[in-house]
């Protein structure tokens, strides 16, 4: 069972309030030249099919509550993966009127992944250290 | 044939005693402070002088007791600029939307923001703060300041949506967004269709909001180029081009020529990549995934060039007022070569699929059709106008970097639809790939960056860039301490937005994304 | 009356339930590879040798999930309505001739058909429930494209598959897939033709993919289910696949019969039907992948101004072709 969870990952791409250098490199992971779905990461449409969150961006106002109703749409057991600076901890922006901050002020996250943007290689990585923890049993998703 | 002194002409002849003062901002762009109520007649009588003339920005300074408004208008390859104050306690002024409909969202804005009311505007609602704002709180006036803005954390309600009342009863509201696998940036477009018709949209941004514009006022500007690279990840280099720019026409510096032909190879680079970028999207959006995968698979050779001459893939950090960061070096120019050459042989195949391909046209000719004339009247920039036949590039209307050198085109297309333009977005791939081909085998020699005086003296500004979305417009006021007074940033989706509800209205529901993708909206730039 | 084992053993292992699963998931994974290769990239490499374990990963992963049912959806519904789906998919298995003859060969029945695409029509209708009862509206988008959809290809449908059970003098599957000492798609080949092209639009594929329009209607009839009910959900649609390839074997490739070289003829049965589903298979996601996706309108366009003309066309000729060949 926790083969195939390990092995299925399907992921959902939410964009906070960032500047879409994060999402860009998010998207370029589909492409042919990282190409995720070896791993068996498919990007889904819709919360209620996914596994993984990837949040980028920093959290304004606006879409503080959005992301938390993303969140609890997702069925369990579920992760978050917060992507580039702004995401962990509001980056360039803290401290802007109509932002909030990093997204763990809204849910709680998992991986932190930093960089501005992160490549790739950093977001594959901070995905594939995601799966072993599950492997290792330290997440177990549920909350 | 209309020129700047023409029009300054009309205005001073029949506006007479209600020009309060005139003054030039920089050589060519001047400033006509008008009475208050005069305004109005002055941008008539610009659009009426020059037909291609379009509102390029409305912009709002603090001046303490009152609110300086400043009608930007784009006309004769140049900026000319109609000012006009409000006090700050009854900051009331007509809306020029009957005369310039591309006006809407502008004003709106500044309503937003400044607190100003535009007396008849059509629809005065709310567009960038969020709808659970307090009420006059305006984030830009100089006496609010970020810490006493209530601070929102730990009470997350449901957020009070206006609450959208469609004209007739048996309209189905469907919402585009925030969260949609089309777009890849939160913002709520409400559709309201009869049966698969689109009667009517009502877009919302504000989502990626970060009041940019006030925390630049707070940093110095050193920082500030960081801080406006990231307002776009994608067309970031002309954002930190178009600010440097600006600061360096205010000091009356002038860079060194190896620096220009270098921020015009970063420039270019930036267009290619976003534009592939787009083309690939737009791909995704009509279902046809393998383009998709294939036009980003190339973009990789544009990002392995970018992280050679910056060291970064995305956000190039290069540009610095005064020059460029680095120098590129003489051994990277045969490498760099050899992945354009590569490129442009892909370009063919391209062009070939685009203009053959027999699903790709029919989910693209006549989708989404904007004339020529909405264009125009609707303030619309970059490949969005030139694909409607409208011939603007601020590259050759106002040469920046290095452009006034190198030769290229301008592509426009007449068709005006979607298929047009992604269409000019395709043929500027191939046209960038010529210019940074011609600026690699002319680059000259000697500094890539000279020292600045490390004060900004007393002084504003206005920088024009050609982003690869259309026209960036920056103002940028220094009151001579480390800090600036005020920037103001009008991105090219922001002017380009209401082109969108123009063109959905009527259309097919499944046609809007396929309209939507060819207008390569990019909201972060909108709501900074 | 006594438990016949032989029959349990062909209805729930082989060519029954337990085949048809696994080689369901086998296609899928073919399906993947085939996409993946066509834009450039790698598809599913690590989960199981080459990846092929891909599927039956998803599979379980989405029965573990937490099930939530939306407040507003209609309930009976909503619960059941993937699953009668995917039971009647594979009850339409039945009929067909896998290792030489069906598993319900031993009745009578001559109209079977009639009776599977029926059975096709009925499971997809109840796609379509699914969708609607989920209260969603990108779901109601999704489900109303997918009933609009099924209205324009069902009847070319059955007029493209009465050509070779014309050619053949039977109602019946294995009658007519016996009769194929040349198959048919050489003899009738742009009945063929037409008939994948209408293959394309049941399944909805690439040029006809409305109903699972990502970028316009989030993920369509799919959008609310979680946990078990997507996970069967997603396996009706992958046992859709295999089955309208099937009958595309069946009906125009001469289905398992083929030369038998030695030994068992049910083996060389199944290996041929298996070989000729897995080219099916390969020309679909093909076509899927040099094509974009038309708009409900266009779709609406090519079914009734394009499909169902060529194809009450393409049963004149046949009966024409079946005429020279048997005069009668």
């Amino acid at each position: 069972m926790k083969w195939a969870r390990l092995k299925s990952p399907w992921v959902l791409h939410f964009n906070s309030g960032a500047c879409n250098a994060c999402d860009i490199e998010v998207v370029a992971l589909l492409t042919p030249r990282y190409d995720v779905e070896r791993f068996g990461i498919l990007l889904e449409p819709s919360p209620r099919h996914a596994d993984i969150l990837l949040t980028t961006g920093v959290v304004t106002r606006q879409c503080a509550d959005r992301l938390k109703r993303i969140y609890e749409q997702m069925p369990e057991p579920k992760f978050v993966i917060a992507i580039g600076a702004c995401a962990c901890s509001g980056g360039v922006f803290e401290g802007n009127y109509n932002v909030i901050g990093g997204v763990d002020k809204v849910i709680p996250v998992d991986v932190y992944i930093p960089g501005c943007p992160p490549k790739p290689e950093a977001i594959i990585d901070g995905v594939v250290k995601l799966l072993k923890s599950i492997e290792g049993g330290e997440q177990s998703g549920k909350r | 044939m209309a020129s700047a002194d023409k029009i300054l002409k009309a205005l001073s002849d029949s506006l007479g005693k209600r020009i309060i003062q005139t003054r030039t901002l920089q050589p060519g762009k001047s400033y006509i402070q008008v009475q208050t109520g005069a305004h109005k007649d002055a941008v008539r009588i610009v659009l009426q002088e020059d037909n291609e003339a379009g509102v390029s920005a409305i912009t709002g300074v603090d001046l303490g007791e009152t609110i300086e408004l400043m009608y930007h208008i784009r006309t004769c390859d140049t900026i000319i600029t109609i000012g006009a104050e409000v006090p700050k306690k009854d900051a009331k002024i007509e809306s020029i939307t009957d005369i310039f409909p591309g006006a809407n969202f502008h004003e709106r804005e500044v309503s937003d923001l400044f607190g100003v009311t535009f007396e008849g505007h059509p629809n005065p609602k709310r567009l960038i703060l969020p709808e659970d704002w307090p009420e006059n709180v305006f984030p830009l006036r100089k006496e609010v300041s970020v810490a006493n803005i209530p601070s929102k954390i730990g009470n997350f309600g449901v957020s009070k949506d206006e609450k959208h009342v469609s004209s007739e009863e048996r309209l189905v509201n469907i919402v585009l967004g925030p969260q949609h696998p089309a777009l890849i940036e939160p913002e709520k477009f409400s559709l309201r269709v009869d049966g698969e018709i689109v009667r009517e949209v009502e877009p919302r941004i504000g989502y990626v909001h970060r009041g940019i514009e006030k925390a630049a006022e707070s940093r110095t500007y050193l920082q500030d180029i960081y801080l406006v690279e990231r307002i776009c990840g994608i067309c970031n280099a002309c954002h930190a081009a178009c600010f440097c720019q600006t600061v360096e026409a205010i000091m009356g510096v002038s860079v060194p020529p190896r620096a220009r032909y270098l921020r015009t190879i970063i420039l270019e680079l930036n267009r290619i990549h976003s534009h592939m970028l787009l083309l690939g999207h737009a791909g995704l959006e009509i279902g046809y995934e393998t383009l998709f995968h294939y036009m980003w698979r190339d973009r990789e050779l544009i990002m392995d060039i970018m992280e050679a001459l910056t060291g970064n893939r995305v956000i190039a950090s290069f540009i610095t007022i005064g020059g460029v960061r680095r120098d590129l070096k003489e051994e990277d120019v045969p490498k760099i070569k050899a992945e354009l050459t590569k490129l442009k042989e892909r370009l063919s195949f391209y062009k070939n699929l685009f203009e053959s391909d027999s699903t790709l046209k029919i989910r693209t000719r006549n989708v989404g059709v904007l004339s020529k004339q909405d264009a125009l009247k609707l303030g619309v920039v970059g490949p969005v106008a030139r694909g409607s036949g409208v011939n603007m590039d601020v590259r050759r209307d106002e040469p920046y970097a290095a452009y006034n050198e190198i030769p290229f085109n301008v592509i426009t297309y007449d068709e005006g639809d979607s298929w047009a333009r992604l269409m000019v977005r395709l043929d500027e791939v191939g046209e960038s790939v010529n210019i940074i081909q011609y600026a690699l085998d002319h680059l000259p020699t000697g500094p890539y960056r000279v020292r600045v005086p490390r004060t900004v003296p007393t002084g504003e500004a206005i920088g024009r860039v050609e982003a690869p979305r259309g026209e960036l417009f920056y103002y940028v006021k220094s009151n001579g301490t480390a800090y600036p007074e005020r920037v103001k940033v009008r991105t090219p989706t922001f002017a380009n937005i209401l082109s969108f509800v123009h063109i959905a209205e009527g259309g097919n529901v499944a046609d809007v994304p396929a309209s939507f993708v060819s207008l390569d909206p990019c909201f972060s730039c909108t709501d900074r | 009356m006594s438990l016949d084992l032989n029959f349990v053993f062909r209805v729930l292992v082989f060519p029954g339930f337990a085949f048809i699963l696994l080689f369901t998931m086998f296609c899928d994974w073919v399906e993947r590879k085939i996409e993946a290769r066509m834009q450039n990239r790698m598809g599913p490499i690590y989960t199981g040798p080459v990846g092929v374990l891909q599927p039956l990963a998803d599979f379980i992963k989405l029965l573990t999930k937490e099930d939530i049912v939306p407040f507003n959806a209609k309930n009976f519904v909503f619960r059941f309505a993937p699953i009668v789906s995917f039971s009647i998919f594979v009850f339409s298995f039945a009929f067909l001739p896998i290792d030489g003859a069906s598993v319900v060969s031993g009745s009578n029945f001559e109209g079977d058909l009639i009776l599977v695409l029926t059975l096709v029509s009925i499971a997809n209708f109840l796609l379509f429930l699914s969708g609607w009862s989920s209260t969603n509206p990108y779901s109601a988008i999704g489900a109303t494209r997918v009933l609009t959809q099924l209205l324009g290809y069902d009847i070319p449908l059955f007029i493209l598959a009465l050509a070779p059970a014309f050619l053949a003098g039977s109602l019946n599957i294995a009658a007519i897939a016996n009769k194929q000492y040349v198959p048919f798609a050489f003899l009738i080949p742009w009945t063929f033709a037409l008939f994948i092209i209408n293959l394309q639009a049941e399944l909805e594929k690439d040029p006809f993919d409305v109903p699972h329009a990502e970028t316009e209607i989030v993920a369509g009839y799919e959008t609310e289910y979680t946990g078990r009910r997507l996970a069967f959900l997603k396996l009706a649609k992958d046992v859709q696949m295999v089955l309208g390839a099937a009958i595309a074997v069946e009906l125009f490739l001469g289905g398992p019969y083929g030369p038998i070289f030695y030994g068992l003829s049910a083996v060389w049965y199944t290996l041929w039907f298996v070989l000729k589903l897995l080219i099916v298979v390969v020309v679909t996601e093909y076509l899927t992948c040099i094509f974009a996706r038309l708009r409900i309108d266009q779709v609406l366009v090519v079914n009734w101004k394009l499909l169902l003309p060529l194809a009450l066309l393409s049963l004149a000729v046949t009966v024409g072709v079946g005429l020279w060949l048997n005069p009668l």
